[in-house]
């Protein structure tokens, strides 16, 4: 459907698309409306009972990354997949929308605010960046809280920065089309 | 050889051999659909042998548990992400290969 919307912008950049146009009201009409662009039933089905576990599994591959393998990287992939799969099922379009891009750079800036705070907060106790065993004075088991948090912060950074890569890369191609007849 | 081990190794060769079916079947098979009908069935088969083998071999209980997970969710995500494909090609307009049509 993206194709024959591109199509049309294309044309129109032309101005020698009138034929093709109106060959196709009907399907342009039609592709209008706003997501279910899939209408899947298995689909939507399979990603509604899905995506509640494969949520709770990456944080699981998170919290389990200090002693198992795992981590932030593969958690924060896992946690982004489950977007990219609800954008499969119910529309890209309508997913973008129900995610903000605020909501996804929050994330990631968030994640990296929480990371180097969580570093320079070693330093400013007197240790090395990142140390954290500095932190024990201050709260018992610092050192393994501090590395699950981390963990997340890193698992948000990566999530949000794959769920932004895969939006701009769904949007990509009608940008292009915008710029260029500029 | 005990009668547990003897069902492992059954049910490892069982999924080796449908995992070569559908090997077989996404290089020979001549379109879209039939290749994502070989990887969907055998392949998702070949896989859920394969797991429920190191299910039984792993005999301890979270471990176990683990695979019978991984064993579920496959038997559920395999099929409809075949399922995804076959219909995104369908929307695209791919015609399904026919007999008369085609020599290769």
């Amino acid at each position: 459907m993206s194709t024959d919307d591109a199509g049309r912008n294309a044309g129109d950049a032309d101005g020698a698309a009138g034929p093709d146009a109106a060959d196709s009201p009907d399907a342009d009409g039609d592709e209008a409306a706003p997501g279910l662009y899939v209408e899947s039933t298995i689909i939507m089905t399979t990603v509604r009972l899905v995506s509640p576990f494969i949520l709770t599994f990456a944080l699981f591959i998170m919290f389990h990354g200090a002693d198992t393998p795992g981590g932030g990287f593969q958690g924060g992939v896992i946690a982004g997949s489950v977007v990219m799969m609800l954008a499969f099922a119910y529309g890209i379009d309508s997913t973008r929308q129900w995610l903000d891009g605020r909501v996804i750079a929050a994330l990631a800036s968030g994640g990296v605010y929480v990371f180097v705070g969580i570093g320079l907060g070693a330093i400013a106790l007197g240790g090395q960046f990142l140390q954290y065993a500095e932190y024990e004075a201050l709260f018992g088991h610092a050192i393994k809280y501090a590395i699950e948090l981390v963990e997340l912060s890193i698992g948000a950074i990566v999530a949000a920065v794959a769920i932004g890569l895969f939006f701009l890369l769904a949007a990509g191609f009608d940008h292009a089309i915008e710029e260029d007849p500029s | 050889m005990t009668p547990a081990e003897w069902g492992i190794v059954a049910l490892a060769l069982a999924g080796a051999f449908f995992g070569g079916v559908a090997a077989v079947g996404l290089v020979r098979l001549p379109d879209v659909y039939t290749r994502s009908h070989a990887a969907s069935k055998s392949d998702t088969l070949g896989a859920i042998l394969t797991v429920a083998a190191a299910a039984l071999a792993l005999q301890s209980g979270l471990s176990t548990a683990k695979s019978v997970f991984l064993l579920l969710f496959m038997f559920i995500t395999n099929p409809t992400a075949a399922h995804a494909v076959a219909r995104a090609a369908q929307d695209q307009g791919i015609e399904p290969w026919t007999a008369d049509e085609g020599d290769d």
